[in-house]
């Protein structure tokens, strides 16, 4: 079975009759990485919370298994500590606390929650340097780790933080949510790397896009198309690049899928 | 007892029986009702026990001095010989008074005065407490320790505290009032800091959860002279606490950091001014609260700028996390402004935790008990890190997070 399974996921707005997502289905297993690409309004954002266990959403039909474990009964942060990771399109900031100490807090979590279950925290010297390691990947300043979680940084540096988090918590399902939005081409080039050489066989990378700019720096297997709810198309690489060319609009036409 | 201490007491006295407790009626007492309060109940005592205080955030060692209060009476004074050497007083108020009325008399009763009618009543019947005088141009590295404690259940406790740095000097003071037994604290803190001196001054106030806790520290600061205050409230079931900071001297500066956190159906009521009678002046005011249970918080802050403070810079803040539906935080803030080229402004705030934040940190597997917790450490981490000694400041933050049961 692949390791994330969604079936026919149904996700009102919370408390409300408003339904976003109106019937998902997607496999995804380790190793490969999956684009979803749709317009403004798609849904694509909703499906990257809907996963996470966002509050701001009801799910009304449908399943998610997990590694065979129904993913729809854990919480956000036993979602995480699953192997779950979501790379937000907007991070919050956390003041007073600093990047250090947050990502520290993170990773003993895991380690205390996750499936080796042990109680020890991560020794300071062993973090430090796995830490300074993941920073110079990402080509961030080390001064940076002593600041306040996302407190006053540009939307760039935000992204590369959410990288530097999931490079740091090494999860086995990543979802990016507009993880190319706010970057200019040096930091595109630099994330993108840093994602490259994070996803292989003991990770894969659901990549939520509206642009195929990302794309032509991380390649997908499969590209699924979303919009109102639905994936209308799913396809090979080549789709994203169809996409580009004819635009949204056209791909609405041909509502089949080319089968994954 | 000198003469001019007997006068003193007589004037407050007489302020003191000519002023009626306050009322709902009076707007600083809006929000604070002392309806249902015997004062009369609690018994004044010099008695107490002798011996340090135990739990205080100083250490044997960690401080150049330390006067500790027990009921009426200081049970012990201990000063560095080293300080001593370089002209620092340091001890009981009230041998003071008697021994250096030179050093007390010019302080006591001109700072906080007898217009109201707590201090009025302190003014009439203070019993000790204690005095710093830091001479002319002399530096202390380490912290003096005042410790209040109330040991007797149902005692009153009437302290004094005067601080007066001399030009240039610099100084650090720490006052405690501890947990201890349930009784009524009422207390003045004078505070002279002179031109160029640089003082600390860091109250911590963790009196026992059933007592009552009143209190005005009053600042006067002196031309290019700058006092960091910190101020840190966990403690009393009501009360009033006035802190208030005068700028006298040209390029002075004055800020006050505080922390709060209050539980059950305890109050907490905080009085600020920032006084700018001098050109140029920088006064900085922020607050910052955690209200759980039933709790209540009033904060009322005036910043007040006299004709002719050109050039004054002020700020002041009050933010508040509430962690219950039935909690609640009343911020008010106020500007009295009689000159122009100014630099005023405040702001107020309180509400629950961002349920979004708090699902980014779940997201990063942190249980949500701990990302509350960690939301409510960092809230409360800008306020704390201007403590300037970090001993202190860790020993406060450990207090503080005590108070919160996440």
């Amino acid at each position: 079975m692949p390791d994330l399974v969604i079936r026919n996921l149904h996700a009102n707005i919370a408390d409300s009759d408003t339904e976003i997502l109106k019937g998902i289905d997607l496999e995804l297993s380790k190793g490969e990485i999956h684009a979803i690409m749709g317009p403004n309004g798609s849904g694509k954002s909703t499906l990257s919370h809907v996963l996470m266990g966002h509050p701001g959403y009801d799910v009304t039909a449908g399943e998610v298994l997990f590694e065979g474990q129904n993913l729809l009964d854990l919480g956000a942060d036993e979602r995480s500590r699953a192997g779950l990771f979501l790379s937000f399109q907007y991070p919050f900031a956390v003041p007073g606390v600093t990047v250090a100490n947050f990502i520290r807090m993170a990773v003993n979590a895991h380690r205390k929650g996750g499936p080796d279950g042990t109680d020890d925290p991560i020794r300071i010297p062993a973090y430090r340097k796995q830490l300074m390691e993941a920073m110079e990947l990402l080509e961030i300043d080390k001064s940076m780790a002593s600041r306040s979680l996302n407190d006053g940084f540009s939307g760039g540096e935000k992204k590369r933080f959410e990288i530097l988090q999931m490079a740091m918590l090494k999860p086995k399902i990543a979802i990016l949510d507009e993880t190319d939005s706010g970057l200019d081409i040096d930091a595109l080039r630099i994330v993108s790397e840093g994602i490259n050489r994070l996803i292989g066989p003991d990770m894969g990378a659901l990549i939520i896009t509206h642009y195929q700019r990302i794309l032509d720096y991380v390649t997908p297997d499969h590209v699924h198309i979303l919009m109102d709810g639905r994936i209308v198309r799913s396809g090979g690489a080549e789709l994203a690049h169809e996409l580009e060319a004819s635009g949204y609009a056209n791909i609405s036409q041909g509502v089949s899928s080319d089968g994954v | 007892m000198t003469a001019w201490l007997e006068e003193r007491r007589r004037t407050a006295a007489e302020q003191n029986e000519a002023l009626a407790i306050p009322s709902g009626a009076d707007e600083h007492w809006r929000f604070t009702s002392l309806r249902g309060i015997d004062f009369a109940a609690y018994a004044s005592s010099e008695q107490a026990a002798a011996g340090s205080p135990e739990g205080a955030i100083l250490a044997d060692g960690d401080h150049a001095g330390r006067v500790v209060m027990r009921d009426g009476g200081v049970v012990l004074e201990q000063i560095d010989p080293s300080v001593t050497a370089q002209g620092v007083v340091f001890g009981s108020i009230k041998r003071l008074a008697a021994e250096r009325g030179d050093l007390v008399e010019p302080v006591l009763g001109t700072i906080v005065g007898y217009d109201e009618k707590f201090a009025a009543e302190n003014g009439a019947l203070w019993t000790d407490g204690a005095l710093l005088h830091v001479p002319a141009g002399v530096k202390v590295e380490l912290p003096f320790h005042v410790a209040y404690e109330i040991a007797t259940e149902g005692a009153a406790q009437h302290w004094r505290l005067i601080i007066s740095l001399g030009e240039g000097s610099e100084a650090t003071l720490v006052e405690e009032h501890l947990p201890g037994r349930p009784g009524y604290a009422n207390g003045v803190a004078e505070l002279v800091v002179a031109d160029r001196s640089h003082l600390t001054y860091v109250v911590v106030q963790d009196r026992h959860d059933q007592s009552l806790h009143f209190a005005a520290h009053r600042a006067e600061i002196g031309h290019d002279a700058t006092l960091e205050w910190a101020a840190c409230s966990t403690g009393s079931k009501t009360g009033k606490t006035r802190m208030e900071t005068r700028l006298i001297g040209a390029g002075s500066t004055g800020r006050l950091s505080g922390v709060f956190v209050v539980d059950q159906k305890r109050h907490l009521d905080l009085d600020t001014t920032q006084e700018h009678d001098a050109p140029n002046a920088i006064s900085d005011l922020a607050f910052k609260g955690v209200l759980l249970d039933q709790a209540r918080s009033v904060w009322r802050g005036v910043i007040r700028v006299a004709e002719g403070a050109h050039g004054t810079d002020a700020y002041q803040e009050n933010r508040n996390l509430l962690l219950s539906p039935n909690a609640r935080a009343d911020s008010i803030p106020g500007l009295e402004i009689d000159t122009n080229d100014v630099r005023c402004t405040h702001g107020a705030t309180a509400g629950p935790v961002d349920p979004m934040l708090k699902f980014y940190l779940r997201s990063r597997g942190i249980p949500p008990l701990e990302a509350e917790r960690m939301i409510v450490e960092g809230f409360l981490e800008d306020a704390l890190e201007r403590i300037p000694n970090e001993r202190i400041r860790t020993a406060l933050t450990t207090a503080v997070m005590r108070r919160i049961p996440l």
